[in-house]
């Protein structure tokens, strides 16, 4: 997950090495501390580096965590030969290395020999049963294959011994949702809120997917979620705006007859509509008169 | 009940569905497909006009869908286009059947438009453009049969699912090859930045 504000410092580097203003070791490292998937870009740059003798004894001991990096980003590029060279030269300098035996086993991985990454990842979870990122290579060899099932199990056992990784949480909420198991999507976004209440992303995941449930106490539920994200993040989550509208009319259309006790909800989703309208004109001033007709058609009835 | 339909594919439309594919190329992606419906009684000819990218993340949930169906219909109602179709791409190279989602959404549209087209993005067939010989289209035609549910369209020589011009291939593949993917935005990045136009009106400038 990256902010705006780093993502923007991340682009702006690209161009300018994209554009031969240098920076090139800047930028990979801020790829590695974002964790963000860029690989043609890390391919491109990060061989430029490791192919001139120069750039490459500069980086000192660097060198071989631009090897690894470069060696990921070729596997996520198809170009196998040059992730074998980078994973070789590795080798050869770490000799029966754990780090470089996960490698071999993306290489395979890469290279759709299923059968024989999964040997390679059991071989090393023999002498390192709790490394974690072994664990999630197993989870992405089944969904690789196609065998969602067996990734959700292989995700859950995991779970119970890991219970603090959060990214393993988001990717057994977005199977969940894949496979239109709300239900259980749900609850891995409630254990992610549980453990990182602050985090707006986690909040609005929630609210869509209890909206996607339905229902008048889900809905309820959605709502107050996406307030809470709007509160985390400033004010600034158009999703989030545009939910509580959501949010509000299907609430009005359950609940159609009762009696008026609705009326303080009408005014958040007044708040919540003309914020929409106020960003629209801002920034999308051509959409804005579609946006209106919209949010006029699903504007609760007095 | 939608069979005897054919389907025409604007090359504009046509690109979109696949280049929005190749930007988000690690996870599914889906959209909506915009036209005309048949003109007359006579013909049964469904114009596919223009394709609305929607998402690259968690494409089951409701909220960014019925957002983006309200404001396309809204926008496309002023031009004499309604939403007609759906297109979808799976995330997995190798896998070629329509997901349930799929099916699903589909459905929805169905409702409102009984000839709905589903597009389901063909990677063989993508890859094979690359040597500039197939004119097919790269994704596969899903209709639906009131009886039998959402059924492949059949890929003969009088199929119903027509490019509108025949060199939609030869351009395309120069548009990959170009990094036109990069450019493309769809509903998820206007709603991470409203900036952003998922009508894309400049993409084939």
């Amino acid at each position: 997950m990256v902010g705006f504000a780093e993502e923007g410092e991340l682009n702006r580097l690209e161009s300018q090495v994209d554009n031969g203003g240098g920076g090139a070791w800047e930028y990979l490292s801020l790829v590695r501390k974002l964790k963000v998937r860029r690989s043609e870009k890390v391919l491109k740059h990060g061989l430029s580096i490791l192919n001139d003798p120069k750039s490459r004894s500069k980086l000192g001991p660097d060198e071989w965590t631009l090897y690894e990096q470069v060696a990921i980003a070729a596997m996520d590029c198809h170009k196998l030969d040059i992730a074998k060279d980078c994973v070789q030269t590795l080798s050869k300098r770490f000799p029966g290395s754990t780090r470089i035996g996960k490698l071999e086993g993306m290489w395979l991985e890469a290279k759709g020999s299923w059968a024989e990454a999964e040997k390679a990842y059991s071989r090393l979870l023999e002498d390192n049963p709790l490394d974690p990122i072994i664990h999630k290579r197993r989870v992405a060899v089944a969904k690789a294959q196609g065998n969602v099932s067996g990734a959700i199990e292989l995700l859950n056992k995991y779970l119970e011994v890991f219970m603090a990784d959060h990214d393993a949480w988001r990717e057994l909420a977005e199977i969940y949702v894949s496979l239109q198991m709300y239900k259980q999507s749900a609850f891995c976004y409630e254990e992610l809120i549980l453990g990182q209440p602050s985090v707006p992303l986690y909040h609005i995941a929630y609210a869509e997917v209890l909206y996607t449930l339905g229902g008048l106490e889900n809905l309820n539920t959605a709502k107050k979620y996406y307030a809470s994200t709007i509160e985390l993040s400033g004010g600034k989550n158009t999703r989030a705006l545009f939910g509580i509208c959501l949010c509000s009319t299907a609430i009005s259309q359950l609940t159609k007859g009762r009696n008026r006790e609705e009326r303080e909800s009408t005014d958040l989703q007044s708040l919540a509509a003309t914020a929409l309208l106020k960003e629209y004109k801002q920034k999308a001033p051509a959409k804005l008169p579609s946006l209106s007709s919209v949010l006029k058609s699903i504007k609760l009835p007095f | 009940m939608a069979s005897g339909c054919r389907y025409e594919l604007k090359q504009n439309a046509y690109m979109k569905v696949v280049l929005h594919a190749l930007k988000y190329n690690t996870t599914s992606v889906n959209g909506i497909l915009v036209g005309r419906e048949p003109s007359s009684s006579s013909s049964s000819m469904v114009e596919i006009v223009d394709a609305i990218p929607l998402s690259h993340s968690l494409i089951g949930l409701l909220p960014p869908l019925e957002i983006a169906l309200m404001l396309v219909e809204e926008y496309f109602a002023g031009e004499g286009l309604s939403i007609i179709g759906y297109y979808h791409a799976n995330e997995r190279y190798n896998e070629f059947e329509l997901p349930n989602i799929a099916k699903r959404i589909g459905e929805h549209i169905s409702r409102y438009f009984p000839q709905a087209a589903v597009l389901l993005l063909d990677n063989k067939k993508l890859e094979a453009i690359s040597e500039g010989k197939s004119r097919e289209p790269v994704v596969q035609l899903y209709t639906k049969d009131s009886a039998k549910g959402w059924q492949k369209a059949g890929t003969d020589s009088n199929g119903l699912l027509v490019l509108k011009e025949p060199s939609a291939n030869l351009v395309l593949w120069d548009h990959i090859t170009s990094g036109k993917h990069h450019e493309i935005v769809d509903f998820d990045d206007h709603l991470d930045n409203i900036s952003k136009d998922w009508l894309n009106p400049n993409l084939f400038i």
